[in-house]
């Protein structure tokens, strides 16, 4: 095996382009020996590998329990819409999965998955990374792709009365939605503080009037 | 001579040879209020920066009778809306309005609230009067300090003009009281 960049536990070095392209390739040639996988022809700067859909688990768990490779941080979680891109054949969605080892300096790595239109399920990472629980939650909020096995895949950014996803192509830029009500969020508040260790002795009630209500009052 | 001068502590001679002044209900009523208007800052962006500027000693806001910032809106009769607000925010914002008792007037800070600014969005409302009325719009992103004063004292000339009885004339029509026209 190749030089894998600096180890940060010896020496705070930056890793350079060549260490962090070298260490991509590799890690590609060691997953390419493990799983089918293929080379992302769209990613023009790194070495990005497409992983089939079934795999993806197998695949971050092996890259983040390796421990040559320790890839012990997950990023991010993007969703793409290929929709008229110039260039791209096949599944209309992607997923991208950007890692990061907080061992290695020159590790990073970009996994790919691909998603067709008609069944928009991609397995969720959520008892991997802690991290993918929002991040997956954002992207089906966005984008609309679900993620299987989520403990609670709700919309993160848009309220809950909102309809369609947004991020998509033919998603009108300019179209507005009107929305009636606020979104309390309360739900998750209660869980933390009861993961906590705290007793909620009631429920913390929604303590405002109805709005015809307020209306009135404030009219005499 | 009427019972009150009777009545009063002062004795009825001397009281006949006080100065006195007439006016109208209307002038002595606009006249406090548009001298005691207790803002709500409804901060969510950068004009929220200026506005601190405003409240504290340079600029002094309090000199226009804006004294007293309240957050409470049911406390306060003048609704300042600093910063950008998403389609997510405008039921907020329209309930706080609705919690604040009449006479209450709205001012819309900067690009953001007067017209959404540069997010033309499908999350950003464009203009806060998609949702409440506003009295005065304020332009800049973010204004100066000074384009808040001028609006303060553009707002207590439009209030100068307004009239209590009509006003509450109109309320009680809305409720739906039969009132001779």
């Amino acid at each position: 095996m190749k030089t894998l960049g600096t180890d940060y536990t010896k020496a705070l070095v930056p890793a350079t382009a060549a260490d962090i392209s070298c260490a991509q390739q590799s890690t590609f040639d060691w997953l390419a020996s493990r799983f089918p996988l293929d080379q992302d022809p769209l990613a023009k700067l790194s070495t990005s590998a497409i992983v089939r859909r079934e795999d993806l688990h197998e695949v971050v768990q092996a890259l983040r329990d390796t421990p040559e490779f320790a890839y012990d941080m997950l990023i991010d979680i993007i969703g793409i819409d290929y929709l008229n891109y110039p260039g791209h054949q096949g599944p209309r969605f992607a997923v991208t999965y950007l890692f990061k080892s907080m061992r290695f300096a020159a590790h990073r790595f970009q996994l790919k998955v691909l998603v067709d239109e008609e069944d928009l399920v991609v397995p969720s990472l959520h008892d991997l990374f802690h991290i993918a629980n929002w991040a997956e939650r954002e992207v089906w909020d966005l984008f609309g792709i679900r993620f299987e096995g989520h403990p609670n895949m709700k919309r993160l950014l848009n309220h809950f009365e909102f309809v369609g996803h947004p991020l998509r192509k033919d998603y009108p830029a300019q179209k507005r939605q009107w929305l009636s009500t606020n979104d309390p969020l309360l739900d998750q508040l209660e869980a933390r503080l009861r993961e906590n260790g705290m007793e909620l002795i009631d429920p913390i009630p929604l303590n405002t009037p109805a709005v015809e209500d307020v209306i009135k009052g404030s009219r005499r | 001579m009427s019972a009150e001068i009777e009545n009063s502590p002062v004795p009825q001679q001397e009281a006949a040879t006080l100065p006195f002044l007439t006016t109208s209900l209307d002038a002595v009523i606009n006249w406090g209020r548009s001298n005691s208007l207790w803002p709500f800052p409804f901060a969510t962006a950068c004009c929220a920066i200026e506005f601190m500027s405003l409240m504290s000693a340079r600029y002094d806001f309090a000199r226009f009778g804006t004294e007293f910032m309240r957050f409470t809106p049911r406390q306060s009769d003048l609704l300042m809306i600093m910063g950008t607000v998403t389609y997510k925010q405008a039921p907020i914002l329209r309930r706080i309005y609705e919690q604040m008792s009449a006479p209450r007037w709205v001012i819309a800070v900067g690009a953001c609230a007067s017209s959404g600014g540069f997010y033309d969005s499908y999350c950003t409302v464009p203009g806060i009067d998609h949702i409440i009325p506003v009295d005065v719009f304020i332009a800049g992103c973010p204004p100066r300090p000074e384009a808040y004063i001028e609006a303060a004292v553009q707002l207590q000339e439009k209030i100068k003009d307004e009239s209590f009885l009509t006003e509450r004339l109109a309320r009680l029509r809305d409720r739906g009281e039969d009132l001779p026209s």
